[in-house]
């Protein structure tokens, strides 16, 4: 009786603890460079370009402040302003200070070194007067048809293009820019903050950077993840806005974040793309580490307009404030989706090619307990014929949170834990954080304090902090050679009971500090002996993330692709690994936002993303748990994980009848595993996400623009969600003029409208564009790996004139050969009744790839029954033509059109006609 | 074998790099077909129906990699429908059925190799050997269950004598209850009389009596009021009450409860405190009197410290309005307060909220991985002694809800009869009833004394007379009192019989000796003890963590389920499942925590040795050798 007292109160006070502290965490108002800058009117800027000119093959000019005449401008000190262009349309614009008593930091490592060679040497300028105006605006060549501009008086800088008859994207233009120089402190000054108690020292004082950036023609803003919120973005200011925060970036391990806020999270990538009725998108990418925050402003937002605006084009304005660095800002002109992508990943660089172990299914927990544990759960897989390919330990195995260690009496055989997984062909990968416990008897601990490799505090001493060892330091990752030290910690000899099949997985490294302000790590600590963390805050995970990716190259001398997963992100990340969405929730809000959450990381070239399968707090009703994982099989990245304090929750645990379904539902991401590998490879290539949103394929359909409950898996897959329960209907809009498949029945749906679909429990509704060919495979095994010589099926949705395209990459899935060209691409044709296969890659590289896989059904969705016999060529071998299932097993839908047996090979140039 | 494994995983390896055959149809057209389905496919016609019926194929299409049957009819020597089965014969060795998808996925299954054929890995037929540790096992396995079989035998038998002197005893039981409630009755109406005739006398008393307790309470008001003011008075102040009013009690938790050290300081302070109190009769604020407070605060907050001690018993008054010190600590500080905490501190709390361990500062971060554990077990500890300490009255009524755990909650912890050398021993439920007082209630020529000495004081009585006969009146009251006790007994008695014997006992009663039993397994620093039809808990030290009262029987007596323990911080309450199997003792083994507070456990006993089962081993032996005699004759 008194016990249930007692836990009722400690329930109680549990029930208020466990949900997001807001006041925890700073918002605008006391945040004071925000709230500075939000205060500033529009047209408050009062800065002019002078001494415009080309040097180095880039337009520079110096800003200077407008002096009424009469007035002495010799105090004012200039900033210097410099505009480069790049080819494909990128004009990058720096502004920074011309002297100032401490160098301003510039991120380091995020450009691809590649995106020098790019630059196009500006050699002309040609000045014109714009209507209205006093003085000139200067104009430079951007690309065919587009041009950089700037204006001088007041200054701003746009891009434009149709020759000169369209803006895309401008700054300034609402005359909000404001540069705070760093001075000396003046007498009774006090640049201390504080908050909760943590006082930030600001030994530099004000500092911070903001302005206005207008897109034009655009209809919507996307981008700037991370935040749990809806895809396109909603204003935070202006009239009918009554959420009044500006979207946060700034890294942090915030504890159950909730579903919708503009709150900022585990990465930030400053990264904003455009999109309008035009079909035409436009990006912004600011390359800045420190705390940022955005404002999307409603239309009005400026009740008394005090400048009139150029141009009469229809424009979404946009504030972005900054605490410290420079602008060194980017302007992508598009003009389509994906070439705004393109143009960002040519600056940030593509996506890594993952092995293709990674892109299968990932079953995790906090924490499987033991070897024991691992073996059970190993074997229940096996027993219920559900496939997986890695299983992760969480925190719990090391010794005491010492990294790189195991404890001895969980794991007292890790290596041999290990080579039972990979006999398999499964993986696994550990944890490894940023916190170093300060243990005296852990050698990192020792080594890392004698080499002074720790990021120091406002005082010079090794930063100490909390967080799951207890008091503990975190390493200089901006420092390249600390980067190269902490690498080859994971080389076998240095990872004492690591494997060739152990991965990595990189948590807390935002980093949280759980005694730190806002949990993370005070603003005023030192890295570089001099950078100061609001510097570069939102930078750290990343250079952790990438000292860890490099470290596993390293470790297999370059030849096997690293797998790495972070929670922190920083623009580039994508060339480091896969990111997930952090500590979610399970409940229905949270299965709805993770698709908001991964279509914006994938528009920011992070695809390599993916929520927590289920929801890591809490524990979910079998229902939500299922369509999670219906949902989740096509997360470009797909992992089951859960607290600790949650119930178990392995597929097999919820009765035969929803182990299934789950079955089901991994089974199907196995299926397409060919497809999603070619897709990886696409991105790869083009920086175009795995997973997109409806408009990157029909850009100019008004009814996708805010669509975030379905979404394209490549260009030939539609994928629309269940969010709530008991569902018995979905509305699924299919955009396009031709049909859509089912790609569990084949029934063809029409495009261009919405359908209200009856939903069962057995899937979430999934369909195939009309005119696409996708490559399946059929058999499921215990892992990827087993699948290698399994043969392809092709699936056929033939569109209105009875044709079809579709594509296959295919490598050896681990190492870095295909960069030799070791690959295979193949190219696949159906028309005029005959299917073709292609080399897509004309010639032959330095090295190549080569296997024996054969298709062994090919299925024509949209294709009258009838013929019998197809012909093959070259060969003049005749395969049958019969009704078969369109998919195998428990779930097999109604019959198709299938040609038996083909037995062509993959590899192979070859044509199937139909007689 | 492990070796041979890795062996042959390499060699598959090596092979796998010279590439594939084409084909992976088998050269057996029969291949993966089970002896029982070969006459199926066996067939002189030319076409073979899908067993589901669905659709039917050409013999060409048998095993031609192909999937023509959804349920893989079709295809039972390959891997090509998902749904598949593979059979492999496995001579020597037991026959076996794979998934399809383990057919030439590169590994080998069967131990005759049989499912790998398309060259990409040589498997190695290891039938012979592994048949051969099979045999061995199973022969062993035989062998318990023949010794467990006649253990379980026994064991029934005897239950049959327990339960008959049980049913004995209870008839009997009921048939003095009824006896005896008849005297009782007369000996009320009796009493009554007397009580009316005194009642004017008595009236008059309490008169009196009222106003003297008025007066006290009076004087003792201030002090109650004092305890609204503030919680750390009300702290100090409940702490005295405690001390004075549940001295008994805590006297009781301490005999009671095998509890710590720093338990047993606690209490002894306590008393101290009410000792002191008393020596200082009663002076407010005194040095000495304050210091003892101090004292017992402190206690109680290092006790916090360690997570082990506890917080005073309180009045129930005071027990509402408290809250527990760790309780503020998570509703406030953490969300206001955090400024007023060290660095580590603050640390220790926002890594709580994951974790759920307790924020205050410990030494040992060495045992981390093992804390949050920990941490709540002891968490829920510190809450239990509240449920441990006898009911101090008011209460009852108010949380009946909980009431069915009444009869459970006293009769935990004696740890009297350890010797028992398989680890179980007889519970303490009703070893008190049954040895003393009832055992002497239940000799017949006493209940005649009984009714004799009855008879002769209900004649003896004048109910007339008045002022009533004052010693005749005692008698007549301390007949009637010790007769109530004797019956309150005597019924007592009879619920307890007449619960067990309600109980789910097994088909055959197998399981009634477990009543009155316990079972022990140390693992690591915990002791686990379990008490069918009772309750299981994880004693660690001094520390008892309930994992479950006892719930019922699952999976037709194989499983024991344990339900409804001490709640888990942030997690369910806890539970226990049990899964039974035969072996020649009572033995718990293997308690795991597969799931955060569920708890499974493995006991072996003969109940489940039945003679079913070990017929079944036996025909399974007997077809492996038969397996191997013919393996023998090829």
């Amino acid at each position: 009786m008194k016990i249930s007292i007692l836990i009722f109160l400690l329930f109680l006070a549990i029930q208020t603890v466990l949900s997001w502290k807001k006041e925890e965490f700073r918002n605008c108002n006391q945040t004071p460079f925000c709230k500075r800058a939000r205060s500033r009117k529009p047209g408050s800027c009062n800065l002019i370009a002078q001494d415009v000119t080309i040097s180095h093959g880039e337009l520079t000019a110096k800003l200077l402040p407008k002096i009424p005449q009469g007035q002495d401008q010799d105090q004012a000190k200039p900033l210097i302003l410099s505009i480069s262009v790049y080819q494909n349309g990128i004009m990058r614009l720096k502004i920074d200070e011309d002297a100032s008593p401490k160098k301003r930091f510039e991120v380091s490592d995020v450009i691809i070194s590649e995106f020098e060679s790019k630059k196009l040497w500006l050699q002309r300028v040609s000045d014109e007067r714009s209507d209205g105006d006093a003085d000139l605006s200067s104009v430079v060549f951007l690309s065919d048809g587009y041009e950089a501009v700037l204006r001088h008086d007041p200054f701003e800088v746009y891009v434009r293009g149709e020759q000169g008859n369209r803006r895309i994207v401008s700054l300034n233009s609402n005359g909000l820019f404001d540069f705070e120089q760093l001075r000396d402190k003046k007498e009774g000054e006090d640049w201390e903050e504080s908050f909760r108690g943590h006082t930030d020292t600001r030994p530099y004082g004000p500092q911070s950077v903001s302005f206005d950036v207008s897109f034009y023609g655009s209809d919507f803003v996307y981008g700037i993840p991370e935040h749990a919120t809806s895809f396109a973005l909603k204003p935070t200011r202006g009239p009918g806005v009554e959420e009044s925060e500006p979207y946060r970036l700034f890294n942090l391990d915030v504890f159950e974040y909730i579903h919708d806020s503009p709150f900022g999270l585990y990465g930030s990538i400053p990264f904003m793309v455009s999109h309008g009725k035009s079909g035409k998108s436009s990006g912004f990418f600011w390359l800045n580490a420190a705390e940022m925050q955005i404002d999307v402003l409603a239309s009005g937002w400026d009740a008394e307009p005090q400048i009139s605006m150029p141009t009469s084009q229809s424009r979404i304005d946009t504030f972005w404030m900054s605490e410290a660095g420079i602008v060194d800002v980017f302007f992508f002109v598009g003009p389509g989706p994906k070439d705004v992508i393109r143009q960002y990943t040519s600056v940030t660089g593509t996506p890594s090619m993952p092995q293709l172990f990674a892109t299968a299914y990932h079953q995790c927990r906090w924490n499987y307990r033991d070897e024991e544990d691992v073996e059970n759960v190993d074997l229940k897989f096996d027993e219920n014929d559900i496939p997986y390919d890695v299983l992760w330990l969480d925190i719990e195995h090391t010794d005491g949170k010492r990294y790189f260690t195991w404890d001895k009496l969980l794991f007292p055989h890790p290596e041999e834990m290990q080579r039972k997984l990979a006999a398999k062909g499964r993986h696994m990968v550990t944890i490894v954080d940023p916190h170093i416990k300060r243990d005296e008897s852990f050698s990192l601990h020792k080594e890392a304090t004698q080499k002074g490799y720790y990021v120091k505090d406002a005082s010079g001493k090794d930063f100490d902090g909390w967080c799951w060892p207890g008091s503990s330091s975190y390493p200089d990752m901006v420092n390249p050679e600390i980067r190269t030290w902490w690498g080859e910690k994971f080389f076998y000899e240095n990872y004492v009971g690591s494997t060739p099949s152990l991965y990595i997985w990189n948590d807390m490294n935002e980093p949280s500090v759980f005694n730190g302000p806002e949990v993370t790590m005070p603003r005023d600590a030192l890295h570089l002996g001099t950078v100061e963390s609001r510097e570069l805050h939102n930078a750290y995970g990343y250079y952790f993330h990438m000292a860890t990716a490099d470290g596993l190259v390293k470790r297999e001398d370059g030849k096997d692709r690293p797998f790495v997963l972070s929670r922190a992100f920083f623009a580039g990340s994508q060339r480091y690994g896969a990111v997930w969405t952090g500590d979610n929730t399970a409940d229905w809000d949270q299965l709805r936002v993770s698709v908001s959450m991964i279509l914006t990381l994938g528009l920011t070239a992070v695809t390599f993303s993916g929520a927590d399968v289920g929801g890591f707090f809490g524990n979910p009703e079998p229902e939500l748990l299922v369509r999670w994982y219906q949902l989740g099989a096509y997360y470009p990245f797909f992992r089951a994980h859960a607290h600790q304090d949650t119930k178990r929750r392995e597929p097999w645990l919820f009765g035969q009848r929803n182990m299934e379904l789950i079955r089901d539902a991994i089974r199907g991401r196995y299926m397409w595993l060919p497809y999603f590998y070619t897709l990886f490879r696409e991105a790869n290539v083009s920086g175009v996400p795995v997973v997109r949103p409806l408009w990157m394929e029909f850009p100019t359909d008004e009814a996708t623009f805010s669509n975030d409950e379905a979404f394209m898996v490549g260009n030939s897959l539609l994928v629309q969600g269940v969010y709530t329960e008991r569902a018995k209907y979905a509305s699924v809009y299919l955009p396009g003029k031709e049909s859509w498949y089912d790609i569990r029945t084949g029934t063809a749906y029409e495009g261009g409208t919405t359908h209200k679909l009856e939903v069962s429990e057995d899937s979430i509704p999934a369909f195939q564009r009309a005119g696409t060919i996708l490559p399946r495979k059929d058999r499921f095994r215990r892992s990827s790996t087993q699948m290698v010589h399994d043969p392809y099926t092709l699936v056929i949705a033939l569109n209105s004139s009875q044709t079809a395209e579709g594509e296959l990459y295919l490598d050896d899935g681990k190492s870095f050969d295909f960069k030799q060209g070791a690959y295979i691409q193949r190219h696949f044709v159906f028309s005029n009744g005959q299917l073709t296969s292609s080399n897509i890659v004309p010639t032959r590289g330095e090295s190549s790839f080569s296997t024996d896989c054969i298709i062994e059904r090919i299925i024509l969705l949209g294709h009258l029954p009838g013929p019998k016999i197809a012909l093959i060529e070259p060969g003049n071998q005749k395969a049958e033509i019969e009704m078969g299932p369109l998919r195998l097993g428990e779930h097999a839908g109604p019959a198709a059109v299938t040609i038996r047996k083909p037995g062509v090979r993959i590899a192979d140039d070859w044509t199937i006609k139909i007689l | 074998m492990r070796v041979d494994f890795l062996l042959i995983f390499c060699v598959a390896l090596c092979v796998a790099s010279f590439g594939r055959s084409a084909s992976s149809v088998p050269q057996d057209p029969f291949l993966g077909i089970s002896p029982e389905d070969e006459s199926f496919y066996k067939t002189s016609l030319d076409t073979i129906n899908c067993k589901d019926g669905s659709k039917k194929f050409n013999k060409s299409q048998l095993n031609d990699d192909f999937c023509d049957c959804l349920d893989g009819t079709d295809e039972p020597g390959t891997s090509a429908c998902p749904t598949g089965k593979f059979y492999c014969r496995n001579i020597g060795h037991f026959p076996q059925t794979l998934f399809s998808s383990r057919v030439n996925d590169g590994i080998c299954d069967c131990c005759d190799g049989s499912d790998e054929y398309d060259g990409e890995v040589k498997c190695l037929n290891t039938c012979w050997e592994a048949g051969k540790a099979a045999r061995d096992k199973l022969k062993k396995k035989i062998a318990t269950y023949q010794e467990g079989v006649t253990l379980r035998k026994q064991g029934i038998e005897q239950t049959r004598m327990a339960m008959a002197k049980d049913e004995a005893e209870l008839k009997k039981l009921k048939n003095e209850e009824k006896i005896l409630n008849g005297l009782i009755q007369q000996l009320k109406e009796h009493k009554e009389l007397i009580e009316k005739a005194q009642e004017k006398e008595r009236l008059q008393k309490e008169k009196e009596k009222k106003q003297a307790e008025e007066a006290l309470r009076k004087e003792s008001e201030p002090e109650e009021a004092k305890v609204e003011t503030g919680v750390a008075e009300q702290k100090v102040d409940s702490g005295v009450k405690s001390t004075e009013s549940t001295l008994d009690n805590l006297i009781g938790t301490v005999d009671n409860d095998p509890s710590d050290e720093d338990l047993k300081l606690v209490s002894e302070d306590n008393v101290a405190a009410k000792v002191e109190n008393r020596d200082t009769s009663e002076i407010e604020g005194s040095p000495r009197n304050r210091h003892a407070l101090e004292n017992m605060e402190e206690s109680a907050s290092a006790g916090h410290k360690d997570d082990s001690a506890v917080v005073p018993e309180t009045g129930s008054d005071a027990r509402s309005g408290v809250v527990p010190d760790d309780v503020k600590k998570m509703g406030n500080d953490l969300s206001e307060n955090t400024e007023e905490l060290s660095g580590e501190e603050l640390g220790r709390l926002v890594a709580s909220r994951w974790t759920g361990e307790n924020t205050e500062k410990r030494d040992d971060v060495k045992d981390n991985s093992h804390e949050c554990h920990e941490d709540t077990l002891k968490q829920i500890h510190d809450g239990e002694y509240d449920g441990y300490a006898p009911d101090t009255g008011d209460d009852t009524s108010k949380y009946d809800d909980t009431g069915k755990y009444d009869d459970t909650e006293d009769d935990t912890d004696e740890e009297d009869n350890h010797d028992d050398p398989s680890s179980s021993y007889k519970s303490v439920d009703d070893i008190d009833l049954s040895d003393t007082s009832i055992t002497t209630l239940s000799n017949p020529t006493w209940l005649g004394k009984i009714q004799q000495t009855v008879r002769n004081i209900l004649q003896a009585v004048n109910l007339f007379r008045t002022p009533v006969n004052i010693s005749d009146a005692a008698d007549v009251h301390k007949e009637y009192d010790e007769s109530s006790t004797k019956l309150s007994k005597i019924q007592s008695r009879i619920s307890t019989l007449t619960k067990k014997l309600k109980q789910d006992f097994g088909p055959e009663k197998e399981f009634y000796s477990f009543y009155d039993h316990c079972f022990e397994s140390k693992q690591n620093k915990y002791v686990y003890k379990v008490c069918p039809y009772k309750q299981a808990s994880q004693v660690e030290g001094h520390a008892t963590t309930r994992l479950g009262y006892w719930e019922k029987f699952e999976d037709s007596y194989r499983v024991m389920m344990f339900s409804n323990g001490d709640r888990c911080w942030n997690g369910p309450d806890r539970s226990l499942k049990i899964k039974l199997r035969c072996g020649l003792k009572n033995e718990i083994a293997d308690v795991d925590e597969p799931s955060r507070c569920e708890y499974v456990a493995l006991l072996s006993t003969p109940a489940l040795c039945t003679e079913d089962k070990l017929k079944e081993l036996q025909d399974k032996l007997d077809m492996m050798n038969k397996q191997h005699q013919k393996h023998d004759e090829l």
